[in-house]
């Protein structure tokens, strides 16, 4: 690592950016303003905390943007077992959320070009085209990505992952990681944890040689505690949406999730969630929903559609049309339970083997009708999400299945995460009057 | 050179008078041994083409390929009731959501047996390989009632080594056996369904025959399946010479002999070892490495990259993998196609125009 990258790293994130943006934030908290297209009549005004998660995920980048060569930076896929990294000191990017990000900043469809005009057909992950695009392209809403010392793509999520890191290793040309996580059709066999705990095992020689760095296991521990407890705290502001009205609907939910996905293992996460819950907390205390006028409740099933999020919660939320609980959101709280930093390897290959997307789809099931009954709702919406197949194939028979067998009013709408040219609006806002009035009767 | 082939159908009624069990097998790598020693006969289904695919469609989505969608229709119209169980490897997402609606959802007379392959070519992924065989073996002895000993699967194995041999060699051939390339994408693709002991006896009597050598314009194939096969009638119309191939369903099973005495490690070897795939998660390198010294040991000039729409482990390293080729001297093309529809006339357009470029 070189001192000149070191002295632009302090100078430009400690010394200058974080007291910016520390200041930023403060100043947002002391006179909060609603923007003017925000629909007060319908939503009530954004959650405080806001400035805070804007003030952390600016922040995440801007270490981003000056990291290369002060600290080891890792690209790693959203389920990736993070922890080794995080306790090796690496910066870790998940290009998954900049996908996601480029999404609701509406940058997808340029910066995506990109990679299509390289020959990448429009038929692959729209996360995948607008993160090799950015990359072709130097493109980005941030500012600017470090480029990577190490890749790390973890299979639990999907198989895409691996051929689109394959991608990324051969342009930046540096080592890639594979956790490869057998698919869990109804319990992990003992083979496929011992395979991913070897694949974990064997891992750490490769991320010391890349940080320089020998693993301290006592720095580990820490770290999958943190990882943890943000993941605990996650699970507990997701459940918050028990209450009627709910204090938060999946759309705050969506904004909100970035640092239990990219900045799992750190204690400002932690605090950041406790201090999320201590508002939902106060809001419950004085009846304020995330919806005025809350009478229905839904549930949503796969990732969000990042460039509607705002259409989605008014059109919804202006027929008093609360959607209070995922299955995506609630997958970066559920495996808490299974991390146990006694047992760091071990109780790793377990939590990340079992995500919900490297579950059968009778799991999925079961989850969203657990879910219905828990959260106490009305329906759910299935996002068909063209860009995610892990997620999506099974959607119709559990649409079926949600209708016919547990009389649950379910809708499949056909959308893609990222990119609006598999959006109609014009069908989507179609197909949600028809539920809106289905569930009304 | 006329050769009788028996049919699906034919091999089917056979295997059922002899009362073995009809395993569907979907694609791509799994072990055609450790099913025969369990009196199991594979028939694989990469597709089929062209049947009616609204019955699969009230499952899956239309962003689901055709091999899968196609699959699924095909066993809800009946088609697959001579089936005693499906195995479905874990070849790609797609593939792993059909065995789990299936399984879970779906849920069809016939029992389902998932399979996991590992997506690296390390010792974990050869030890994790040959756990999930043991596996896949201890749920077939439930299922048929056998156990079958080490030796056993030991002869079975060395049986289908013998016909991958065989399978190597016509290929080596084929330009020498006055062959067209329909007829020997017949002969190759019958071992999706013939046991390797009848494929064994035809792939020999193949190699004896000797006729006119082709002398089209030599390229290669590479993609998952040739279908429609009207794609291969086509290019031997157009005067092109598929002389080696980079396809699922062909060329990347020619898996090499075992070595060791643990018969499921020596079947996991042979899958892992396997001609690069990218289902497998062999980097594009390796892929341009392989493809590169078959183009220089076969003489192709260029390369057709016949894809099934929809494809993501195809779609993803088709940009680097063609950039690289052409660096040294390689051209390719890409065509996609949907394998419930008749070969489009704008892609038979492509191949042609493209040989004529080699041509020249």
């Amino acid at each position: 690592m070189g001192l000149t990258d070191s002295l632009k790293y302090y100078w430009n994130v400690k010394a200058m950016g974080q007291p910016f943006l520390h200041w930023q934030r403060r100043q947002a908290e002391r006179n909060p303003k609603v923007s003017s297209r925000w629909r007060t009549d319908i939503l009530s005004p954004p959650l405080r905390i806001g400035a805070r998660t804007k003030e952390l995920v600016s922040r995440h980048y801007l270490e981003g943007r000056y990291a290369s060569g002060h600290r080891p930076v890792a690209w790693v896929t959203s389920g990736g077992p993070v922890e080794i990294l995080q306790a090796l000191g690496f910066y870790v990017l998940y290009p998954e959320n900049h996908g996601a990000l480029c999404g609701a900043r509406r940058a997808v469809i340029d910066i995506s070009s990109e990679a299509e005009n390289s020959g990448y057909s429009i038929d692959i992950c729209s996360y995948a085209r607008t993160d090799i695009g950015s990359v072709l392209s130097g493109k980005t809403p941030v500012g600017r990505l470090p480029k990577p010392d190490l890749l790390l793509a973890c299979t639990n999520i999907c198989q895409t992952v691996l051929h689109w890191y394959r991608v990324l290793a051969r342009h930046f040309k540096v080592p890639l990681i594979l956790i490869d996580t057998p698919f869990v059709y109804t319990k992990a066999s003992d083979h496929a944890l011992k395979y991913v705990k070897k694949q974990l095992e064997n891992s750490i020689p490769i991320c010391e040689r890349v940080a320089a760095r020998t693993l301290d296991y006592r720095r580990l521990k820490e770290v999958i505690k943190l990882s943890k407890d943000a993941a605990e705290l996650w699970l507990e502001i997701i459940g918050r949406g028990r209450h009627r009205p709910a204090p938060i609907s999946v759309f705050d939910q969506f904004i909100h999730m970035a640092p239990i996905v990219e900045m799992r293992g750190k204690k400002e996460t932690v605090d950041f969630y406790a201090a999320l819950l201590k508002e939902l907390d106060e809001n419950i205390s004085r009846g304020i929903g995330a919806v005025r006028n809350e009478r229905k409740r839904l549930l949503w099933d796969n990732l969000p559609i990042w460039y509607r999020l705002r259409y989605l919660a008014e059109n919804l939320g202006e027929h008093g049309i609360s959607v209070v609980a995922s299955t995506y959101t609630n997958a970066w709280g559920e495996l808490a339970p299974l991390m146990n930093q006694e047992k760091p390897l071990e109780s790793m290959a377990r939590t990340y083997i079992y995500p919900i997307l490297n579950q059968g789809t009778k799991y999925k099931l079961d989850t969203m009708k657990r879910m219905v009954e828990e959260f106490q709702l009305d329906g759910v919406i299935l996002h068909s999400d063209r860009s995610c197949k892990p997620y999506s194939i099974g959607q119709i028979d559990q649409r079926n299945k949600l209708i016919q067998e547990y009389g649950i009013p379910a809708l499949l709408l056909e959308a893609d995460h990222d990119d609006p040219r598999a959006y109609s609006e014009e069908q989507v806002a179609s197909r949600l009057a028809s539920f809106v009035e289905m569930l009304d009767d | 050179m006329q050769m009788t082939i028996p049919s699906r159908k034919e091999v089917i009624k056979d295997i059922k008078k002899r009362k073995g069990l009809v395993a569907a097998v979907l694609p791509i790598h799994y072990s055609r041994a450790l099913l025969r020693t369990f009196d199991i006969y594979p028939i694989e289904l990469w597709g089929p083409p062209k049947v009616d695919v609204s019955l699969g469609g009230t499952h899956l989505q239309t962003y689901v390929c055709s091999i899968v969608h196609n699959a699924l229709s095909f066993l809800k119209m009946g088609a697959l009731n001579v089936a005693d169980l499906l195995l479905i490897p874990h070849t790609c997402d797609s593939l792993q959501g059909l065995a789990s609606i299936l399984i879970d959802l779906i849920k069809p007379e016939q029992a389902i047996f998932p399979l996991y392959l590992p997506r690296g070519q390390r010792e974990d992924d050869l030890t994790f390989l040959a756990d999930e065989l043991h596996s896949l073996y201890a749920q077939l002895s439930d299922f048929t009632g056998k156990h079958p000993s080490d030796e056993d699967l030991l002869a079975a194995i060395k049986r289908e080594e013998m016909s991958d041999l065989l399978m190597a060699k016509l290929y080596k051939k084929k330009q020498l056996m006055g062959i067209n390339n329909i007829d020997f994408y017949r002969l190759i693709r019958s071992r999706e369904y013939l046991p390797a002991e009848q494929f064994s006896d035809l792939a020999d009597e193949a190699l004896q025959t000797s006729g006119e050598p082709i002398q089209g314009i030599p390229i290669i194939l590479s993609g998952i399946v040739p279908e429609p096969m009207e794609v291969l009638s086509t290019i031997d119309e157009m005067n092109g010479e598929v002389v080696a191939d980079d396809l699922a369903c062909c060329g990347r099973r020619l898996y090499e002999p075992g070595t060791g005495t643990d018969p499921f490690r020596r079947m996991a070897e042979r899958i892992i070892y396997a001609p690069p795939d990218p289902t497998r998660g062999n980097s594009i390198e390796e892929r341009v490495k392989y493809l590169t010294g078959m183009a220089q040991n076969t003489g192709a000039k260029g390369i057709i990259f016949y894809d099934v729409k929809f494809c993501e482990p195809e779609l993803f390293d088709l940009p680097e993998l063609r950039n690289a080729l052409k660096e040294v001297g390689l051209a390719s093309i890409n065509v996609e196609v949907n394998i419930n529809n008749p070969l489009p006339h704008q892609v038979a357009t492509r191949i042609g125009a493209f040989l004529e470029m080699l041509d020249s």
